[in-house]
C-alpha cells in the first residue's frame, strides 16, 4: 500500500516538473562587471577611442583594374519554374514558363552569372559620385536585372516596362514604390547594403531580384559568362574584396574558395594590392557546385 | 484500511506531487532575452552572443533598472515609471507599467513574444528591428511620439491590441516612450550582431567596446531616426472643400480598378481582400526565409558523407550540421510560427491604423513599413489619393441605394 | 465521548457565524464594500427588492442559527443524562416548514415581476442611442449619427469611452464579436450578457451626471479582469458638443495641432 503511494508520487513529481513550456536554447547570460567597465567608459566623455574598422591609409597613386571569370564546377541544377498565378495574360503570354534564375549557368563557357564582388574598403576613389543614372527594369513579370548593383546617393530609374503595374519591394530600405504600367520612379540609395539585399513585388510574389549599394561603387557582377571587371581602384594598397552568391551556403551568401595565394577566407574574402595602371586577371575562378547547393 | 482509502489517495498524490515540483524558490527578476535568430543568423560563437549580452546591459541596463545614455534622446523619468515590476512608491503612483499591461503580448524584451503572443492573430509587434506599421510619417521613418500615442489611445481595430484611453496621459506618455526605448534598444542589438560580420581579422572576432564605436557609429544613428521623425511626418494637403463626393467616389473606383494604383491586384475585385494569400509581413518573412535556408541546408548535408574528404572538410561539415541543428532549434523556440499576411477586407469597415480620411491617405501615400502595402507617393497624385481615400470609406455602405438604407448590407452590419 | 468544554466550544463556534455574518452586514457600508452608487432610475426599486429579500432571508438566517446553537448547547452529548429517544420526526413540521417558504418564494416572484419587466420587458420604443460591441477585451462603441440610424456613413466609433445624455430614456444595442461577454454598469444596477449572434437591447435612464464604470462580467479570456470601460453621463447640450467633436476628430482630413510636434532643436 504504501510503496504505491509512494510511487504515485514519484511519478507525479516526474510529469509535473516536465511541464509544457516551450524549451528555449540557452543563451549566454551578460558579464556584468565587464558591462559596469563599459558604462563608465559610455558615460565619460574619455577612455579608449577607435572605431570598427581603422581608417584605409591613403597611400600611392594612380589606379588599377581586377577582371576575372567564374565558372561553375560541375553539373548546374535544373532551373525550376516559378509559379505564376497572377495576370497571366502578361506573365505567361504565350505559354511562356518563368524560371528559378538563382543559378545560371552559361551552357558553352560554363561561366556562372551574378556573383557579386565589391571592395569592402578603400581609401580614396576615382570619381566622387556616379556620373549616370542606372536603370533597373521589369518586363515579363520579371526583373531585367536578376541582380542590380548602383552606388550610394545615385539616381537609379526603377522601371517597369510592362503592360500591368508592378510595385518594387527592396527590402531593408523602406522603399516600398507603385510602379505603373510603363512609367518608372526616381530612387536614391541612401545607404550601403553590406550583402546584397532583395527585391520583389508584392503584387507577383514570385519576382525576385537582389541589389548591392556601395558608396565607392567598387562592385561588380559576373555576366553570362561569369566575367567581372571592376577598373579605377586605388592603386598601391591592400583591398579586401567580398564575393557573393544568392545560393551560396557560406554566411550570409559568401562564397569561400580554395585560394590562399589570394587569402580568401570561409566569410569569403580576398586581398588584392595593385599596381598603378596595372590590369590584374584573377583567371578562372572555380566555384563548385557544392558551395551552390542543389 | 477500508474502501474509502483506495479511492482518496490518487488525488492526494497527485496533489502533493504538484506541490513538490513547484519548489520554494524566489522568482527570478525578468531579464532581457538575446535576439537568439539574428545571432544564429550571424554565426556568432558563445563569446560573441556575451560580449552581445554585457554591451547591451551596460548601455540599456536590465527590465528592473533601465539605463538612459543621453544620446538616445529618452526621458528617464518616464522610463522609470514605465519599467521593472509593478509597484508603488508613491501613493497614488503606480510603476512597472510596462510590466502591467504590455510585456504578456509583447515581452518583457519587446520581441512581441510574450506569455500570450502565440494565441493572437495577428502576431503582437517586435520592436527590435525598428519598424512600425502606423504612423503620420513617410514609409522609411519613425513614428512620432504623437503616433505612438495614438496608436495607445486607440488601440488597434481587428486585433488584439486594445485601447489604453482609460490610463491617465502622464501614464500612456511613459509606456510610448518606453516602447521607443525597447525599440532602440533591439536595433542597437541587430546593429552589434550584424557588425562582427564587418570586423577585420585583426579584430579577431571582437568588437571594440569603445565610445566611438558603441555611441558613435552604432547607437547614435539609430537614436537619430527617432528624433527625426516628427520632420518626416507627410504633409497632406487639404481635400478641396467644394469636393462633390459621389463624383469624387466615381473618379475613386476608376482608380482603385485602374493600372496606376493597382489597388484590385492585393485587394481582390470585390475588396474582399481576396486578391491574394500568400505573401508575408517582413517579421514573418524573415522566419520564412530561415525556414528555407534550414531546411535545404538540412537536406544538402544530409546528404553529403563526410568520407574522402580532407580533416579540414570534414571539420567544417560537422560545424555547418551543428549549425544548422542549433538554427532549427532556435526558430522552434524563439520565434513564432510564421503567418500569411492577407490583404484588408474593405467591406468590413475596420481600418486598423485609424479610421479618419487622413489615417487612409497616410496608408496609401506612404504603404505600410514591413507590410506589403506599398507607396502611391510620387505615382498619384495627392487629390487622386483622396478619391481613392472617398472611395473606400464608402465599400462598407456601397449598396446604400440599391437595398435601401433601412436594410443593412451584410458587409458592414456583419459584426 | 467529548468532553463538556469541547461541546462548548464547537456551540460558540457555530454561534459565531450568525454574529459575525450580522456584523459584517451591519459595518459594510462604512468599508465601502457595500452596493455602488446608484444612479438611474430603476436602481431604487432593484435595490429596495435586495434590501427586502436581504431582510426576509437575514431573519430566517439569524433564527436559524441561533436555534442550531442552542441544541447544540442544551443537547451536549456530554451532558446526556440517558440514551437518545428516537423518534420518526413530526410530519406537522416537515409540512409547515415546506409550506411557509413555497409561499415565500412565490410571493418574492410576483413581487419582484414589475420591476423585471421594467428592466427587461418595457422596452421604450426608440432608435438605439448606441450600439456597444463587447470584444475580447474592450467595448466598441458605434454611434448612429446625426441620421440616427445605424449602419450609415456618419457613425461615429470609439472604444471603452461611453458618453449618454442625462435624464433620458437610453437604449443600448448590445453584440458580442467574439465570445460571450457581459455588459456590467454596477451604477445603473445593470448586467446583460452579450452572446455571439444576437443583438439584445439594454435600456434605463441615468438621473446624475457623473463618470462610471463599465466592467466584464462574464469570464471571456485572459483580459476579463482588466475589460473596462467608462460610462460618462452628461447633460444633453454637452452631450451633443461632444458627440459634434468627436466626429469632426474621426472626420479629420489634417493631423490635430497636438499631433504635429516641432522638430526636435534639442
Amino acid at each position: 500500500m504504501m510503496m504505491r503511494f509512494v510511487a504515485v508520487i514519484v511519478v507525479g513529481c516526474a510529469v509535473a516538473s516536465v511541464g509544457c513550456g516551450r524549451s528555449r536554447v540557452a543563451a549566454p547570460g551578460a558579464d556584468v562587471e565587464a558591462a559596469e567597465k563599459i558604462r563608465a567608459t559610455l558615460v565619460s566623455a574619455s577612455g579608449k577611442s577607435g572605431g570598427k574598422t581603422a581608417d584605409v591609409a591613403a597611400t600611392g597613386t594612380g589606379w588599377g583594374t581586377l577582371r576575372g571569370r567564374f565558372v561553375f564546377a560541375g553539373a548546374p541544377p535544373q532551373a525550376k519554374p516559378l509559379v505564376v498565378d497572377k495576370d497571366t495574360e502578361v506573365c505567361s503570354v504565350g505559354g511562356m514558363k518563368l524560371l528559378d534564375r538563382s543559378v545560371l549557368v552559361d551552357a558553352s563557357s560554363k561561366g556562372l552569372a551574378n556573383v557579386v564582388v565589391f571592395a569592402r574598403k578603400t581609401s580614396r576613389v576615382k570619381t566622387a559620385a556616379a556620373e549616370a543614372p542606372a536603370v533597373f527594369d521589369q518586363k515579363n513579370c520579371e526583373f531585367l536585372s536578376p541582380v542590380f548593383a548602383a552606388r550610394v546617393g545615385q539616381q537609379v530609374d526603377v522601371r517597369n516596362s510592362d503592360p500591368i503595374g508592378h510595385n518594387t519591394n527592396i527590402a531593408g530600405s523602406s522603399f516600398n514604390q507603385l510602379i505603373p504600367a510603363g512609367q518608372g520612379t526616381a530612387y536614391k540609395p541612401d545607404a550601403e547594403t553590406g550583402m546584397p539585399t532583395m527585391v520583389t513585388c508584392n503584387i507577383h510574389p514570385w519576382m525576385k531580384a537582389y541589389a548591392v549599394f556601395r558608396k565607392d561603387g567598387y562592385v561588380a557582377v559576373s555576366a553570362a559568362d561569369g566575367s567581372f571587371s571592376i577598373a579605377d581602384l586605388p592603386a598601391g594598397e591592400t583591398i579586401e574584396f567580398q564575393v557573393w552568391h544568392e545560393r551560396s551556403g557560406g554566411p550570409n551568401g559568401a562564397v569561400g574558395l580554395e585560394k590562399p595565394d589570394l587569402k580568401w577566407t570561409r566569410t569569403g574574402r580576398f586581398q588584392i594590392k595593385l599596381e598603378a595602371d596595372e590590369v590584374k586577371d584573377l583567371g578562372t575562378l572555380e566555384i563548385p557546385a557544392s558551395i551552390v547547393g542543389t | 484500511m477500508n474502501r474509502f482509502s483506495h479511492v482518496a489517495f490518487l488525488p492526494i498524490a497527485v496533489l502533493a506531487a504538484c506541490l513538490l515540483s513547484v519548489g520554494c524558490g524566489k522568482t527570478p527578476s525578468a531579464s532581457y532575452r538575446l535576439n537568439m535568430v539574428e545571432a544564429t543568423k550571424q554565426r556568432l560563437t558563445p563569446d560573441q552572443e556575451r560580449q552581445v549580452a554585457t554591451v547591451l546591459l551596460a548601455m540599456f541596463g536590465t527590465p528592473d533598472n533601465p539605463v538612459v545614455l543621453p544620446e538616445t534622446g529618452l526621458d528617464e523619468a518616464k522610463l522609470r515609471l514605465a519599467s521593472g515590476p509593478v509597484r508603488s512608491d508613491i501613493v497614488g503612483r503606480k510603476n512597472g507599467l510596462y510590466r502591467e499591461h504590455c510585456a504578456h503580448c509583447h515581452g518583457v524584451t519587446g520581441d512581441g513574444m510574450g506569455p500570450t503572443a502565440a494565441f493572437l492573430n495577428p502576431y503582437p509587434r517586435d520592436y527590435r528591428p525598428g519598424v512600425f506599421k502606423f504612423k503620420s510619417t513617410e514609409r522609411a521613418d519613425k513614428p512620432t511620439h504623437a503616433d505612438m500615442l495614438r496608436i495607445l489611445r486607440n488601440g488597434i481595430a481587428g486585433t488584439s491590441m486594445p485601447s489604453f484611453a482609460l490610463l491617465s496621459e502622464p501614464k500612456i506618455d511613459a509606456l510610448a516612450e518606453y516602447v521607443k526605448y525597447l525599440s532602440i534598444r533591439g536595433e542597437t542589438e541587430l546593429a552589434l550582431m550584424r557588425a562582427y560580420f564587418e570586423l577585420d581579422d585583426d579584430a579577431k572576432g571582437i568588437l571594440p567596446e569603445t565610445r566611438e564605436f558603441l555611441v558613435d557609429e552604432t547607437l547614435t544613428p539609430v537614436a537619430e531616426k527617432w528624433k527625426s521623425a516628427p520632420a518626416a511626418q507627410i504633409v497632406v494637403p487639404d481635400m478641396p472643400a467644394d469636393i462633390d463626393l459621389a463624383e469624387s467616389i466615381a473618379k475613386g473606383r476608376e482608380l482603385f480598378y485602374g493600372d496606376k494604383a493597382n489597388c484590385v491586384k492585393c485587394h481582390g475585385v470585390t475588396g474582399l481582400g481576396d486578391g491574394q494569400a500568400n505573401d508575408y509581413d517582413d517579421w514573418n518573412k524573415a522566419i520564412v526565409e530561415i525556414n528555407k535556408e534550414v531546411k535545404s541546408g538540412l537536406a544538402k548535408t544530409g546528404e553529403t558523407s563526410t568520407s574522402g574528404m580532407s580533416a579540414e572538410d570534414a571539420a567544417e561539415h560537422r560545424q555547418q550540421v551543428a549549425w544548422l541543428g542549433k538554427f532549427s532549434d532556435v526558430i522552434d523556440g524563439d520565434a513564432l510560427k510564421p503567418r500569411t499576411i492577407p490583404p484588408r477586407n474593405l467591406r468590413v469597415g475596420i481600418y486598423r491604423g485609424g479610421r479618419r480620411p487622413l489615417d487612409l491617405y497616410y496608408r496609401i501615400h506612404a504603404g505600410i513599413n514591413g507590410a506589403p502595402m506599398p507607396a502611391a507617393k510620387g505615382t498619384v497624385p495627392p487629390e487622386d489619393i483622396w478619391h481613392i481615400v472617398n472611395y473606400i470609406r464608402s465599400l462598407p455602405y456601397e449598396f446604400d441605394g440599391e437595398l435601401g438604407a433601412d436594410k443593412p448590407m451584410v458587409a458592414r452590419d456583419r459584426f | 465521548m467529548g468532553s463538556r468544554l469541547g461541546g462548548i466550544f464547537w456551540s460558540l463556534i457555530f454561534l459565531a457565524v450568525p454574529v459575525l455574518g450580522v456584523a459584517t452586514f451591519a459595518v459594510a457600508p462604512s468599508y465601502n464594500i457595500w452596493l455602488p452608487k446608484n444612479v438611474s432610475e430603476h436602481g431604487p426599486s432593484i435595490d429596495s427588492l435586495f434590501m427586502f429579500i436581504l431582510a426576509l432571508t437575514g431573519v430566517v438566517f439569524v433564527v436559524t442559527e441561533v436555534l442550531l446553537f442552542w441544541f447544540l448547547w442544551k443537547y451536549d452529548a456530554a451532558k446526556a443524562k440517558g440514551p437518545a429517544t428516537y423518534i420518526h420526526g413530526s410530519h406537522t413540521l416537515e409540512v409547515v416548514w415546506t409550506i411557509i417558504p413555497a409561499a415565500t418564494l412565490l410571493f418574492l416572484a410576483i413581487y419582484q415581476m414589475n420591476t423585471w419587466a421594467d428592466v427587461k420587458m418595457r422596452r421604450p420604443a426608440m432608435s438605439p442611442t448606441v450600439e456597444v460591441v463587447a470584444r475580447q477585451f474592450e467595448w466598441r462603441l458605434r454611434y448612429p449619427g446625426r441620421d440616427n440610424m445605424l449602419g450609415t456613413r456618419d457613425d461615429l466609433f470609439l472604444t471603452n469611452d461611453l458618453h449618454l445624455p442625462v435624464d433620458e430614456d437610453i437604449l443600448i444595442q448590445l453584440k458580442s464579436m467574439d465570445v460571450l461577454h457581459s455588459f456590467f454598469l454596477p451604477n445603473f444596477r445593470i448586467k446583460q450578457d452579450a452572446v455571439p449572434g444576437m443583438k439584445i437591447p439594454v435600456w434605463f435612464k441615468a438621473t446624475e451626471t457623473g463618470a462610471f464604470d463599465i466592467v466584464c462580467a462574464e469570464l471571456c479570456g485572459w483580459g476579463h479582469y482588466k475589460m473596462k470601460g467608462r460610462v460618462t453621463i452628461e447633460s444633453r447640450a454637452d452631450f451633443d458638443r461632444w458627440l459634434e467633436e468627436t466626429y469632426a476628430r474621426q472626420e479629420a482630413t489634417q493631423p490635430a495641432s497636438e499631433d504635429i510636434t516641432a522638430s526636435a532643436a534639442d
